[in-house]
């Protein structure tokens, strides 16, 4: 476009030196020390190749650890969804253009909490004895409820607060890309007689297919760094129902007996695991959003 | 008679949803004004004997003023560093053709689904070694990494908004490239830039899981000292906990209405774009 | 001598002996930097920080204490000590003496506590807990064994006298269980944590026979074990909704909410009964000592001195001074006029009439008959807090029932036992 300049490697060599160190560096010594043998309290230790790789495939909190976040991606992509385009529709349809406005604003303050503070919040609600929100159970059965000791509900409450935080931004973000729609296609199903669900489900949201494939993308990879979620409200419990693969390495790594090596073992693993998906899913993400 | 029906029932949900925003945290906010004993009871009390003492201990903590100080240090220096790199690259990105520049947004898009568990594992025996453990600098270095992908990520598009013929204007007119960066491209989006660059302040202030491998004492972010105090366990001080919440999430919520423009135009000119 | 030559001797001499004085006045002081403490919440602790300005006077600096729960303090204490070294003082306690003492993390406490504090004032079992090998590592904060404090209104309306074996304390609970109207018989410790749910189990664990090692081969995968884990998770049924995973507040806390008829828990439990600001049963609680077989549970936690955050003498010192002023005898006075029950360890103040005054009679009673079958219940070893904390996860996923194969959780710990033995030097 321009004449030669040097503009473009000055801005971006020293930037990406700077982002490639930074990035490489901890990756690869993550499995240097996975070769290891380390513990925290013991600076001397000895290179031991694949053993830890070996013990891990042999540990069943690992393997539960693995089926736990597994669990937690589904249930909760599926649930912000599932929470985010019905209410998206709804504000649509069913608001003055103001009060979505306001509506908008006030769906993004879960998104900008620390999910510390959103995890406290409602861990409080949530307490058997006192919380608001298990009040009215309470009433009505008269016996107090525990949802977070209860190994049945314990991660569907976890994943409430995750919902709760993702699925209102997330049906924003919807609504406003609801708004930016051309008009006419809409208008003419509706002259075909076409009822108003499926106005939207057979034209409005196929026309957002590529913004929802990539926000489906984008919860997937934000719902691996549930472990504040996690670590304030339940630590993996009741027993280790939901010790997600991060929980479990950070336990392993620092509250248990600090054994570093072994715990950056499970972050390699989560790693590859994690950027081979993740890097096959963008390819087509990518490809769906051309079509 | 259905449509109003189905309208009052839209109505109904939207209204939960609502609710459930700004019940919980405005019940958060009130107990912080309650003594414990109040919030201990089986009842909850809406009208109770307010008190100013929760608020005052939390303010007063050495320990929440060593977090506060912390947070502001990292978030601040490492987003200021992550817009002095990042955005002159992000702008090279989107205006010149490069042969590496897919490559670049992938790269950098990549970066994002490292899971910080991954990284900080590693970085706490590097920063051992090193003898940088538990300081600030170890953390701004750590969370330059964040904000540097993070900012790139959301600058490119903006940046690619700006329109063409300005800058081709500039150029016309004699201006260098670099002048046309400065002095006509961050001018002309710097709205979307400004959202960029609290976004990324907003991600590392709310960050806990990198902090807390990384800190012990000395360098202890807000949301580690706000975590170890809901874990106190024993006598939990419920009425601190509430008022220490909501001091930790008063900073990002000042951003609301930056945030809320940013996210409106990120899209409105998505779709158009 | 000239008149000129005098003054100026006379002036100088009085300015030597004017800097002298001062000099003595103001001494070197002790500490030349904050001291850095890493602590579990706790009443003495929270008072203690009251006085600041005192220690400062005494010592020239301050202290700043952070608070972490037992299970982060446990884990986070143990970090620190082993790598970067940033707190001076650390809470430790009967578990982890063993680890902290033979890893040297921590420094003998008596040659740093001033004689003036009088140590051999402290509790003799307090004492004894606090030695490793002989020396003495840490200067008590809390500790004692077990009672068994029950609902005296709710038992004699049920017509029961208090239990003294286990099987009348199994059958009492089973008949004073009333959830329907917010009572339940028991309360009991669910949390996973050598110092949460295994500790409550312990006692039921050894009251059975158990024991854990025998020299280096683990022997505590028998019947007493499996007979223990089973009457633990059956009175569990009747133990309130929280405790399942739960801990001491929880437990302590639904007694002292009314929610409970009897329990067996650590004796500061009787101080907070009679305390009306926490307690919504003053009056109605009796105590005993735990029924048999079981044995209480005997520990102890105090203050210690950091080895890599206190490097040089200088620092050793600070550290040795603080504590001795934490544990103090005019402190120990103020947490007793503070009617802080289970913060006081010094004979001298236990054995005071104000303490009697304070607390009654019967409590002493109690008191002086569970020490008699106050036990070391755990495994004095560096390795126990792994150990228990390993069986605490195991016995959660019990509780909570998500697992339920007591004899597989054992072996399991059996296997872990051998190998943490195994990779022992």
């Amino acid at each position: 476009m321009r004449i030669r300049t040097h503009l473009p490697f000055v801005f971006t060599a020293p930037t990406m030196a700077v982002l490639a160190v930074l990035a490489f560096v901890p990756t690869i010594d993550a499995v240097n020390i996975a070769l290891q043998n380390r513990e925290l309290s013991n600076p001397d230790s000895v290179y031991v190749g694949f053993a830890n790789f070996r013990m891990l495939f042999s540990d069943p909190r690992f393997l539960n650890s693995v089926w736990v976040s597994v669990e937690w991606e589904v249930i909760t992509v599926a649930a912000t969804m599932a929470v985010a385009i019905p209410l998206a529709i709804l504000m649509f349809e069913a608001t003055s253009p103001r009060a979505r406005n306001a509506l908008c604003v006030l769906f993004i303050v879960p998104a900008l909490l620390p999910r510390v503070s959103a995890a406290f919040v409602w861990r409080f609600a949530f307490h058997p004895l006192f919380g608001l929100a298990v009040y009215p159970l309470r009433l009505i059965t008269g016996h107090p409820i525990d949802l977070l000791a209860d190994p049945h509900t314990a991660m569907a409450t976890v994943a409430i607060v995750d919902v709760w935080q993702w699925g209102l931004l997330f049906a924003v973000i919807i609504v406003k890309l609801l708004e930016t729609l051309p008009r006419q296609p809409l208008e003419a199903a509706l002259l075909d007689h076409a009822r108003t669900w499926e106005v939207y489900a057979y034209v409005a949201l196929p026309m957002l297919r590529g913004a929802l494939i990539s926000l489906v993308f984008v919860k997937m990879v934000e719902s691996l760094r549930a472990f504040d979620l996690i670590y304030v409200m339940t630590r993996g419990g009741p027993g280790i129902s939901t010790e997600t693969l991060d929980m479990y390495a950070f336990s392993q790594g620092f509250i248990e007996s600090g054994r570093i090596s072994y715990a950056s073992s499970m972050a390699v693993l989560m790693m590859i695991a994690t950027t081979a998906a993740f890097t096959i899913l963008w390819r087509r993400v990518r490809r769906w959003q051309e079509v | 008679m259905a449509r109003g029906v189905s309208a009052f029932v839209a109505r109904a949900v939207i209204a939960v949803g609502a609710a459930s925003v700004v019940v919980p945290l405005l019940w958060t906010l009130l107990s912080g004004f309650k003594n414990r004993v109040d919030i201990v009871t089986p009842t909850p009390m809406l009208f109770f004997h307010p008190t100013l003492e929760n608020f005052l201990y939390v303010a007063e903590r050495e320990s929440v003023r060593t977090g506060l100080l912390n947070s502001i240090i990292v978030s601040g220096c490492s987003v200021l560093i992550g817009a002095a790199l990042g955005l002159p690259c992000a702008y090279a990105v989107a205006r010149y053709p490069m042969r590496f520049a897919h490559d670049i947004q992938f790269f950098v898009l990549s970066l994002r689904f490292l899971p910080p568990v991954a990284i900080a594992i590693p970085l706490i025996v590097i920063w051992l070694d090193v003898g940088l453990y538990d300081t600030r600098v170890a953390l701004v270095v750590t969370y330059s990494l964040l904000t540097l992908a993070t900012t790139i990520w959301l600058a490119i598009p903006a940046f690619k908004r700006v329109p063409a013929e300005i800058e081709e204007a500039a150029f016309v007119d004699g201006y260098g490239p670099y002048a046309i960066f400065f002095l006509i491209a961050l001018p002309v989006a710097w709205k979307s830039l400004i959202g960029a660059v609290v976004f990324s302040f907003v991600l590392v202030w709310n960050e806990f899981l990198i902090a807390l491998m990384l800190t012990t004492s000395d360098a202890k972010t807000l949301p580690v000292v706000a975590s170890e105090m809901t874990q106190l366990g024993r006598d939990v001080p419920w009425g601190i906990l509430n008022a220490s919440v909501i001091l930790l999430s008063l900073p990002p919520l000042l951003f609301l209405g930056v945030l809320s423009r940013f996210l409106s135009s990120a899209l409105k000119t998505r779709n158009q774009g | 001598m000239s008149l000129r030559a005098a003054l100026a001797a006379s002036v100088g001499g009085a300015l030597v002996l004017a800097a002298g004085l001062a000099g003595a006045a103001n001494a070197e002081p002790v500490c030349t930097h904050d001291l850095r403490v890493l602590a579990q919440p706790r009443d003495g602790l929270t008072l203690l920080e009251k006085y600041k300005d005192e220690f400062k006077k005494l010592s020239g600096a301050s202290f700043d204490i952070d608070y972490l729960n037992e299970n982060d303090r446990r884990a986070k204490s143990r970090a620190d000590a082993s790598t970067v070294g940033k707190y001076n003082v650390y809470y430790i306690d009967e578990a982890n003496i063993a680890l902290f003492a033979s890893s040297k993390w921590v420094v003998p406490l008596l040659d740093y506590y001033p004689k003036e504090y009088d140590f051999a004032d402290f509790d003799p079992g307090r004492q004894k807990v606090a030695t490793y090998e002989g020396k003495v590592y840490f200067a008590p904060l809390t500790g004692g064994g077990d009672l068994l404090v029950y609902r005296k209104d709710l038992l004699e309306k049920a017509g029961l006298k208090p239990p003294t074996t286990l099987d009348e304390m199994i059958a009492d609970v089973k008949k004073l269980n009333d959830p329907d109207h917010g009572v339940y018989g028991i309360a009991l410790r669910g949390q996973r944590g050598s110092g949460a749910n295994v500790w409550r189990w312990m006692p039921y664990f050894r009251g059975f026979g158990g024991k854990w090692f025998d020299g280096n081969k683990p022997v505590f995968d028998g019947e007493p074990a499996v007979k223990a884990t089973q009457v633990y998770l059956d009175l569990f049924k009747y133990s309130p909704p929280g405790t399942k995973t739960g801990s001491w507040d929880e437990s302590t806390g639904a007694f002292l909410a009314g929610q409970v008829a009897l329990l067996v828990e650590s004796t500061p439990l009787a101080g907070e009964a009679i305390d009306p600001k926490v307690s919504k049963v003053v009056g109605k609680v009796g105590y005993a000592p735990p029924p048999s077989p079981l044995t209480g549970g005997g520990y102890g936690h105090g203050l210690a001195i950091g080895a890599k955050g206190n490097k040089d003498e200088e620092s050793k010192k600070c550290a040795g001074l603080f504590i001795a002023w934490a544990t103090s005898k005019e402190n120990e006075k103020r947490r007793l006029d503070a009617d802080q029950f289970g913060e006081l360890n010094r004979t001298s103040i236990l054995s005071s009439d104000e303490f009697n005054k304070k607390f009654g009679a019967d409590l002493g009673q109690a008191l002086a008959a569970t020490a008699k079958v106050t036990a070391v219940n755990f495994w004095q070893d560096p390795e126990w807090p792994n150990l228990g904390d390993h069986w605490g996860i195991e016995l959660e996923e019990l509780v909570t029932g998500t697992r339920t194969d007591i004899k597989g959780a054992l072996d399991e710990l059996n296997t872990y036992a051998k190998t943490l033995v195994a990779n022992r030097k």
